[in-house]
């Protein structure tokens, strides 16, 4: 069961009538119910890896609470500064005691899931069980995200900056809401606690709302996600030696569209369906494209994973202990390139995680250095950017701003060959056929339709990619689209409407074999 | 105090000393690169330290936000 799929329809609507109809103190038993009904048979995942980890961040939530507590009194009872600091140390140390445990074994949970994987068909052969039963549970859907989100907890509540949950359901339901359980967006407990609280009466306007912005998460990853897939799947899957560097130029291109449309389509979906329940999970899109530096660049894309990786990697290792020390001595040795140096080393520890975060393969290992070098490089030139600029009279504007936006869609664009590769030598032989055998005519010829996509299709690509921009264009000045819609007179509106449901009926991927339930970042 | 903590952040973003919303974090008024530098300053200008459970959004916001945190430091 997938949100593309009349179960999850009839599971949705089972699960907002109940919602709106039990007392409102009670809401959250009815999203718990329905959470645990899509992830065990909707999705037919295996539950014990999700329980295992509930577990362990609720145990550690709950005596960190207990720790905190004491560290109060004893902070209370101390009358000057320095016995202040001394209660202090010995309560962190305390906590990273309890804390430390706790990771590895999610961690560690992860790291076999992940990797246990590998060795599935030989264990399957051996245990002589049913194809398929093992992969379920050895690979349980969405411990990517709920390992990260229960680790992130754990951390929130040692830094104060959440309460522990008391309740082993309400805690089970955060990590296991059905909106997010498989591909996020990260929720943090401060924020989701009181939305689960209950109390959400029915509103109409937040229905239709909701249902729009499922709507066109299902637009984007039909209509467009889905059959720029055809081409790029089509181009990729060739011997690199036959087809011109200019195709896989255009492939790219298309793939990097795809990869947006397909998981801000899927958290469009998400956020519609939470929004039905009247819970707002945090953006997770803000037009990465518009970005005019990489930096911006994974600000605006897939935000809480930027963010967890940022709160509870990069400011854990530069304001730890060695961390600090490091900084310290670095800065005493070189005056000027000394205070970068743990920025960076943090820089590379958080995009070499993200890298083997994303995937198994060398190809993601590399992506992730490749980000964490990109970055560490702009911090250091960061300063002379101004000069430079001043020097070559190069003055702010649309220009500018675009030659930046370009630059960034380029050093994307290289990362992205790196992922969609098959391996490191397809990779290489597609680099190298940007050089050797450009031959941008073959775009021009009929050579482009031979993988997949008629000219009717790029047509259609062409035109729905313009709607997505002038949406796209709205967002980023400001406006709340649906609210902008609903303010236009009725026959601008509903013509809005039907279009974009009437091309996603008529023109969206369905069926022949292609599976239009398999989400990208599924996969992670 | 305060003409401190200004010249710190004039140092590393001279943009937080003009911003007037309260989401610098968020709108990209300041990155964590210089967070981590405008942390470090504050603890060697003040002789406190900034664990990293301050360092949220919530805490710079804007550079009131930044004197307030620094205050609140100083007077535990």
């Amino acid at each position: 069961m997938q949100f593309l799929s009349l179960p999850f329809v009839i599971l949705w609507a089972i699960a907002f009538s109940l919602y709106y109809l039990v007392p409102k103190g009670r809401q959250w038993y009815v999203l718990l119910a329905a959470s645990l009904v899509f992830y065990v048979i909707g999705l037919r995942g295996f539950p014990l890896g999700l329980l295992l980890t509930a577990l362990t961040a609720y145990g550690c939530g709950l005596y960190l609470k207990r720790l905190l507590e004491r560290e109060r009194e004893e902070l209370a009872a101390c009358a000057d500064r320095e016995s202040k600091k001394a209660v202090k140390d010995m309560f962190r140390s305390r906590r990273k005691r309890l804390q430390l445990p706790c990771f590895i074994f999610q961690l560690g949970l992860l790291v076999f899931y992940k990797y246990a994987v590998v060795a599935l068909p030989l264990a399957e052969r051996l245990a002589g069980s049913r194809a398929g039963f093992l992969e379920r549970v050895i690979m349980p859907l969405g411990i990517s995200f709920y390992t990260l989100t229960a680790i992130g907890y754990v951390v929130d509540v040692g830094r104060e900056n959440c309460e522990a949950e008391t309740n082993p359901l309400k805690f089970l339901l955060f990590l296991a809401y059905f909106p997010s359980v498989t591909q996020g967006p990260f929720n943090r407990y401060a924020h989701m606690k009181e939305q689960f609280a209950g109390g959400r009466a029915f509103s109409y306007d937040r229905l239709l709302r909701g249902i729009q912005r499922f709507v066109w998460g299902a637009f984007k990853k039909l209509v467009i996600a889905d059959r720029l897939g055809i081409f790029v799947d089509r181009v990729y899957g060739v011997e690199p030696s036959s087809v011109p560097g200019s195709v896989f130029v255009c492939a790219t291109v298309l793939y990097m569209l795809q990869l947006y449309a397909d998981f801000s389509g899927y958290i469009d979906m998400a956020m519609g369906v939470s929004e039905t329940f009247a819970i707002a999970l945090p953006e997770n899109f803000r037009r990465p494209y518009f970005a005019k530096s990489v930096a911006e660049f994974w600000r605006r894309w897939h935000i809480t994973l930027g963010a967890w990786f940022k709160d509870y990697v990069m400011f854990s290792f530069v304001m730890s202990g060695p961390g600090r020390r490091l900084g310290k001595v670095c800065k005493g040795k070189w005056k000027t390139f000394g205070r970068h140096v743990v920025p960076i080393l943090g820089t590379m520890l958080v995009w070499f995680f993200t890298g083997i975060w994303h995937g198994r393969t060398l190809g993601y290992m590399l992506w992730g250095i490749y980000y964490g070098v990109i970055m560490s490089i702009s911090l250091v030139l960061e300063p002379y950017y101004g000069v430079w600029k001043e020097k070559l009279h190069i003055r702010d504007g649309r220009l500018w701003s675009f030659v930046c936006m370009a630059r960034t869609w380029l050093i994307v664009f290289a990362a992205d060959v790196l992922i969609r590769s098959g391996s490191l030598e397809q990779a290489r032989a597609i680099f190298l056929s940007f050089v050797t055998r450009l031959r941008p005519v073959s775009l021009l010829t009929g050579e482009i339709t031979a993988y997949g996509l008629s000219r009717y299709d790029f047509l259609l690509l062409l035109a729905v990619l313009l709607v997505w921009l002038a949406v796209s264009v709205l967002e980023e000045r400001g406006e709340d689209v649906r609210a902008y819609l609903a303010a236009k007179p009725a026959p601008i509106r509903w013509m809005c409407y039907y279009g974009v449901v009437l091309t996603l009926l008529v023109t969206g991927i369905y069926g022949g074999g292609y599976d239009t339930a398999v989400f990208m970042y599924q996969s992670f | 105090m305060e003409e401190k903590i200004l010249e710190i952040l004039e140092e590393h973003c001279e943009e937080a000393l003009t911003y007037d919303g309260d989401s610098m974090m968020e709108d990209g008024v300041i990155d964590s690169f210089t967070v981590i530098n405008v942390v470090s300053d504050l603890e060697d200008e003040f002789d406190i330290e900034i664990d990293a459970k301050y360092v949220v959004a919530e805490n710079f916001r804007n550079k009131e936000a930044i004197i307030a945190l620094v205050k609140r430091l100083l007077e535990e």
